[in-house]
């Protein structure tokens, strides 16, 4: 092996910095606002809520699985505190520990129907994700909870260090910490771990695999509710229709981020600060798209060929170094 | 007819029978021909989208873009009728190139790079949805020929339409691919344990091209489909196919893993969901409901399905113990 080079340089981490910091020239040199304080503060937020979104699928597929009822799932539980707050009147710091519990919960169901049937987590969280939307809709008459405190919604719209950075980013930067402090260093984000990459190795040294797949479940839940709640401050109301239909404007960046970011799908590996470099790249490029200007509805073409670009590249740098290791 | 009784279909089909006696029991307004001719019209229409599932599912894999193949389809197909005053029996050969390539772009990256194919057809059904609404800037083609009109809203007799010859071809058709052809019988046995397959000679690379292809044609069908019956082609076609699509093959008894997958239990799983949706319209169901109980049946069926294997494992042990 070639010592000289560090090894930093040969995770795709590295390679997706570099990936942003050369879309963040190319953008700044090729459009006039891309560094305004405007669309920096915008895209800030936006960030915020791709990191969290993007987290949230990731500890799920740390278990090998995925989760498409993400985007139902956030907006229930969003939906949830805006009725919490607005028809109920309880105070915003009960609220947000209610909605979080209800996220978790929503995750947890879908891990224990995972894990009692061990069918994959695709059929039941499609099969969830229907029914969340589904019961969400009937109970709130698909109305939007628009009268919230204002203290929430200042939140939201607050701006830091000279008006450039929304706190939304805070939460989310420090979300990414606290992840990455529970996998590498606690001894249940270890167990997490290890019943993902190898759930037989996992059980015969004594760890329960499936009570570990229902907490990365109900994780997914958590972050995902925590994402709604942000995106009710940001937006200053809680919209049912504020993910898309069924949630699914939110199931590309959740694929995205963790993806670029080096997360196996497999299981077994999670990369908190590579899925968090993938959701800036991804934000970086869909804002760029539109600061460029091909037009609103080739965007999604763009981000698809982006995201088929992007498992391309990460494919080939495999191969690379599996070759240059081999060779040397 | 303890044969039948093993069959995945035979449960289903008991559950349709007494069912539908049921439900026409209570409202006479449900064998009403009307009634039965939309039934029919539902049914054909999301036969052809869960055979394109199905088929993807029978190779381990799941193909998340056979709504934006559809769709694209369904906008190709109308748009060169429309802009280009083009006849329809070429119309229609290009929809079917259309889906075959879509196809063959998701097979081949799939095959070729041993990415999951769940993330190979997220790219695509946003490259394909992205060109559907780049080429028609969220506008529907409106001028549909008055034979495709016709095809997609007359009746052969009585409440049958005709657009039901086109399901009933397709599904007897999968039915000799997957149970009477060599090639079906790889797609199984690739689906069921990759390695396996390759070691016995079967070339993976012309089995999930020829899989994707397939589906892709599939689902192209569907989406000119939807065009007949809409009389138009808007861009939003296929949107809502995702659910559908895995919820028959599911309830059908296929397995996600691979390598089982039964046509006559997906038909039977595409008359339930269609026979159960439209029982909760005359019963005056709010259609939200539909959709939480089509989530629902969804999980039901999985949990059946997994008491069933229960069953097998045990009575298999069974047997061995003798």
């Amino acid at each position: 092996m070639n010592n000289k080079i560090p090894n930093f340089v040969k995770t795709n981490q590295f390679g997706l910095l570099i990936l942003v910091i050369v879309f963040i020239c190319i953008f700044s040199f090729s459009t006039d606002g891309f560094t305004s304080r405007f669309n920096i503060y915008a895209l800030s937020r936006v960030v915020a809520l791709d990191i969290m979104i993007g987290l949230a699928m990731m500890v799920v597929i740390l278990t090998g699985g995925l989760n498409l009822s993400l985007g139902a799932l956030g907006v229930s539980a969003a939906m949830f505190g805006g009725w919490c707050m607005e028809s109920m009147g309880i105070p915003i710091s009960i609220t947000i520990i209610l909605v979080l519990a209800f996220g978790s919960f929503l995750g947890w169901i879908n891990g224990f129907v995972t894990v009692r049937t061990g069918v994959h987590s695709f059929i039941v969280t499609l099969a969830t994700m229907s029914i969340y939307f589904g019961f969400m809709t009937l109970l709130t008459e698909a109305e939007a909870f628009r009268k919230l405190p204002e203290a929430f919604t200042d939140f939201g719209s607050l701006k830091l260090f000279n008006k450039y950075i929304s706190p939304l980013l805070i939460i989310s930067v420090l979300t990414c910490f606290v992840l990455y402090y529970i996998f590498k260093y606690t001894d249940i984000g270890r167990k997490l771990i290890a019943a993902g990459a190898n759930p037989d190795a996992a059980e015969l040294s004594g760890i329960s695999v499936d009570r570990m797949f229902i907490y990365c479940h109900m994780l997914s839940g958590f972050l995902a509710a925590l994402a709604g709640i942000m995106l009710t401050a940001r937006i200053g109301a809680a919209i049912p229709s504020m993910a898309g239909h069924l949630g699914f404007d939110w199931l590309l960046p959740a694929f995205l981020a963790p993806v670029l970011g080096g997360t196996l799908l497999s299981g077994g590996k999670v990369t908190v600060f590579g899925t968090m470099l993938g959701a800036i790249l991804v934000t970086l490029i869909n804002n760029g798209l539109y600061l460029i200007d091909v037009g609103e509805f080739w965007v999604r073409f763009f981000l698809g060929i982006i995201l088929l670009g992007a498992v391309l590249l990460d494919r080939a740098r495999e191969y690379f170094t599996v070759k240059n290791s081999i060779v040397s | 007819m303890s044969a039948l009784l093993k069959k995945d279909w035979f449960g289903l089909g008991l559950v349709l029978i007494f069912g539908s006696i049921l439900i026409s029991l209570f409202k006479p307004a449900f064998i009403s021909p009307f009634n039965l001719y939309v039934l029919m019209l539902s049914v054909s229409l999301m036969l052809v989208v869960a055979m394109s599932q199905m088929i993807i599912i029978a190779i381990g894999q799941m193909n998340l873009s056979v709504g934006a193949i559809g769709g694209l389809v369904a906008i190709s197909f109308t748009g060169l009728m429309e802009v280009y005053s083009m006849s329809i029996l070429p119309a229609v050969l290009i929809g079917l190139l259309i889906g075959l390539a879509c196809g063959f772009i998701n097979g081949y990256i799939t095959v070729k790079t041993g990415i999951s194919a769940f993330i190979i057809t997220l790219a695509t059904l946003y490259i394909f949805k992205g060109m559907n609404l780049g080429i028609t800037e969220a506008q529907p083609f409106y001028e549909i020929p008055e034979a495709v009109k016709f095809f997609g809203n007359a009746k052969i007799f009585g409440p049958i339409p005709y657009l039901v010859i086109v399901p009933i071809i397709i599904t007897v058709l999968m039915w000799i691919l997957m149970n009477r052809t060599s090639l079906g019988r790889y797609m199984l046995a690739y689906g069921n344990n990759v390695q396996s397959s390759e070691l016995i000679g079967i070339s993976s690379t012309k089995i999930v091209i020829y899989a994707h292809v397939i589906s892709g044609l599939l689902a192209a069908i569907g989406g000119m489909l939807v065009v007949c019956r809409l009389q138009l082609g808007t861009p939003n076609i296929g949107d809502s196919w995702l659910l559908p699509s895995f919820a028959a093959p599911v309830i059908g008894g296929a397995i996600l893993a691979g390598g089982k997958v039964d046509v006559i239990a997906t038909a039977f799983g595409v008359i339930l969901v269609s026979i159960i949706s439209q029982a909760l319209v005359i019963f005056k169901i709010d259609p939200f409901f539909v959709q939480i109980f089509l989530g629902f049946m969804i999980l039901l069926a999985v949990f059946i399905n997994r008491y069933r294997e229960y069953r097998e494992e045990r009575r298999t042990k069974v047997f061995s113990d003798e």
